[in-house]
């Protein structure tokens, strides 16, 4: 499907400064954000961040009480939900019971007066985009949860809205129809070419579909970026501990341009620009970019223990206690070349290492 | 063995005595030994009963017992309307005289019409009210929706006979004469409540969402109204509506009070009518309005499963736009 280049550029939505109130809680404060035409863009957080409060204004079910919120350039505040160019898929799916699957993918271009003809083709045609053809006449509750969701679905995207927002739609489904889903929902996305806003508390989720994530805690977006950024370059403890699992170490900045941990421990690391000696930092080493042994040329080397070891199948998830109450978990990715009988026990004495450009150390 | 199985139930509580042989416990370990015992483990019946030890038998005597002390007059009755003879203790054969006797009635008669119509309008008003009531409780989220809630409580636990006297006093009061129009008035007061509660939990069962998705599609709120929510809801407003006016048609007390001299509802009707003697006429009357009350309470249970399989989509075929 080709896409006009003059459709994908511009805005799709631009908050400035909004800020919502609930009585005296603060649910979205002072949100700055801009969102491309064509972008899959992820709000992710914990549950009352904030993030399903941003789409419902978007969507128009509330209403900013501070700040403007813009829909392709115009402003939105005037114009109730069923007038604005946005449609939602919902986390409960809301899917209309006493209607069946077609009447429901119809309902939106029915209530814009469509032409019956045209109505039937872009029903059928959006009913084969996800894969839901032939079952046009079964009610809501025939169908299974992934199919409740693809209806759900078609029927957003039937209407073509200028933005389609997704509030968390694969909560409901298991692990492994939710993985597919993943899949299929950005190869719609890519082929459609609309804008998705999409809320999830699930950081693979956002990270396996988004050109960009907005991290949000209490309120407000702690970072935003493309996924290997947010990943590989969290700017804040909380983004690090919330994507992924992190490691986390207390410590202070050496004269030297290396971080002290606990009393023995001098570790080099890449140290931000303007970061006095004697000043409290934390590092950050993702699991999977420890060494067990096995180090590298150039490696930061480190001495420890095995505290435990938790086999994961894919992985092990094995925690190396540094001395001074310090401890790492690494994650050792099962190989072609690992055995069975070759794993780490408990007691073991082993040496770790990772590149010092892989550590960060966030203030 | 019921005894057996009582004793078992109890020891659920308390840790089991092997030989319960407390005082108060005499005569059970005396009919436990009467029986004959069970195989070396204690556990032979148990294992060829599964399914006993929750159900003790006595308490199946009590819905035997219950069963005949509801049904037994109301079977009589019907029975005795279609007695040839005037007698109330003998049958002596089988007539419809006394139907025949009841539509010969014109006073009779007037008073049937007058409780249907009180029946039908209450019905009407009383569940357009309530439906609008139960979806503003549900939906609207302010401070007075708790308060609201109670008050509309009030109506379903005053006593009848307060209700009828509030009202008849306050119909004096206001200077309004006592006729049909002061009945339906009361009814549809103390109907209202019955109306909120059973729409309330069909609507507490429907997701915000689903309404919120109406709207996030064009519809606007008046048509999300009735595309989404009226369909949806119907079932509930059917039976409540049905419930309603079987309540209303067989109303005594509230009726008693607030009724004119002519004419009066039927149950009013046969009250007074009793006062001079009971003749068998009563048994046909009261044959009637228990056909009419149970088919209205049938078809209120009936409909919910019956829109339900057909998704109450009667309201909006495929073209409705």
């Amino acid at each position: 499907m080709t896409v006009e280049p003059e459709t994908r550029t511009g805005e799709a939505i631009r908050f400035e400064s909004v800020t919502k109130r609930f009585g005296d809680a603060e649910a979205v404060v002072d949100l700055g954000i801009t969102i491309e035409r064509g972008e899959f863009f992820s709000l992710l957080g914990p549950s009352g961040c904030g993030k399903t409060t941003t789409l419902r204004m978007v969507a128009g079910f509330e209403q900013p009480s501070e700040g403007r919120i813009f829909l392709e350039g115009e402003p939105v505040e005037s114009v109730p939900p069923y007038r604005r160019n946005v449609n939602t898929v919902f986390q409960s799916y809301a899917l209309f019971e006493h209607l069946d699957v077609f009447e429901n993918v119809a309902f939106g271009l029915r209530r814009r007066g469509t032409g019956r003809d045209e109505v039937r083709d872009r029903v059928a045609a959006a009913l084969e985009l996800v894969q839901l053809h032939g079952r046009s006449d079964a009610k809501p509750r025939e169908l299974s949860g992934g199919q409740k969701q693809r209806v759900a679905l078609a029927r957003a995207l039937v209407n073509r809205p200028a933005v389609l927002l997704l509030d968390e739609p694969l909560g409901a489904l298991d692990l492994k129809l939710r993985r597919q889903m993943q899949v299929e929902l950005k190869q719609i996305q890519r082929e459609v070419g609309i804008t998705f806003v999409y809320v999830t508390h699930d950081q693979e989720e956002a990270l396996s579909m988004s050109d960009r994530i907005a991290v949000m805690r209490e309120g407000r977006v702690v970072q935003c970026g493309a996924p290997e950024d947010v990943y590989e370059r969290p700017t804040e403890e909380f983004v690090a501990g919330f994507i992924g699992i992190s490691n986390l170490l207390e410590g202070t900045v050496d004269g030297t341009g290396r971080v002290r941990v606990g009393a023995a421990l001098l570790v080099p690391a890449p140290l931000p620009d303007g970061c006095a000696a004697g000043e409290r930092v934390r590092l950050s080493v993702r699991p999977e970019k420890i060494a067990l042994d096995q180090l590298e040329e150039g490696m930061v080397s480190l001495e420890g223990t095995i505290e435990a070891r938790v086999y994961l199948g894919m992985t092990t998830q094995i925690t190396v206690a540094l001395g001074d109450g310090a401890r790492l978990v690494a994650l050792e990715q099962a190989t072609y070349r690992s055995r069975a009988d070759d794993r780490w026990e408990p007691g073991m004495r082993v040496t770790i290492g990772w590149h010092p450009e892989h550590c960060l150390v966030l203030r | 063995m019921a005894r057996y199985r009582i004793g078992r139930l109890r020891g659920d509580k308390r840790p089991p005595t092997p030989v319960p042989r407390a005082a108060g416990e005499g005569g059970e370990a005396a009919a436990r030994d009467s029986r004959p015992r069970p195989g070396p483990s204690g556990r032979v019946d148990r294992v060829s009963r599964p399914r006993d030890f929750d159900r003790p038998r006595f308490l199946r005597l009590v819905v035997a017992v219950f069963l005949v002390w509801t049904f037994a007059p109301i079977a009589i009755v019907i029975l005795f309307s279609f007695n040839a003879g005037r007698s109330l203790q003998n049958f002596d054969g089988f007539s419809t005289q006394w139907y025949s006797e009841f539509f010969a009635n014109p006073q009779l008669r007037e008073s049937l019409y007058a409780s249907l119509g009180i029946a039908v309008a209450t019905m009407i008003v009383a569940t357009i009210l309530g439906t609008m009531l139960a979806y503003g409780l549900v939906r609207a989220r302010n401070r007075l929706s708790p308060v609201t809630n109670v008050i509309m409580l009030v109506p379903l636990v005053v006593p009848e006979i307060v209700a009828g006297v509030t009202a008849l006093l306050l119909f004096t009061q206001v200077g309004m004469e006592l006729s049909v129009t002061t009945i339906i008035l009361a009814h549809i007061t103390f109907s209202i409540s019955f109306v909120t509660v059973i729409v309330r939990g069909r609507l507490s069962a429907l997701n915000r969402e689903v309404e919120e998705a109406a709207l996030d599609l064009g519809a606007t709120r008046t048509q999300t109204l009735r595309l989404i929510v009226l369909p949806e809801l119907w079932p509930a407003i059917v039976a409540a509506a049905l419930i309603i006016f079987a309540l209303s048609f067989d109303d005594f007390v509230l009726s008693f009070f607030t009724t004119g001299e002519t004419p009066q509802p039927l149950p009013v009707r046969i009250y007074s009518s009793i006062r001079f003697g009971v003749t068998p006429t009563i048994n046909a009357i009261g044959t009637l309005m228990l056909v009419v009350s149970v088919t209205a309470i049938a078809i209120a249970l009936a409909l919910p499963r019956v829109l339900g399989r057909r998704g109450g989509g009667v309201l909006i075929g495929r073209d409705a736009a």
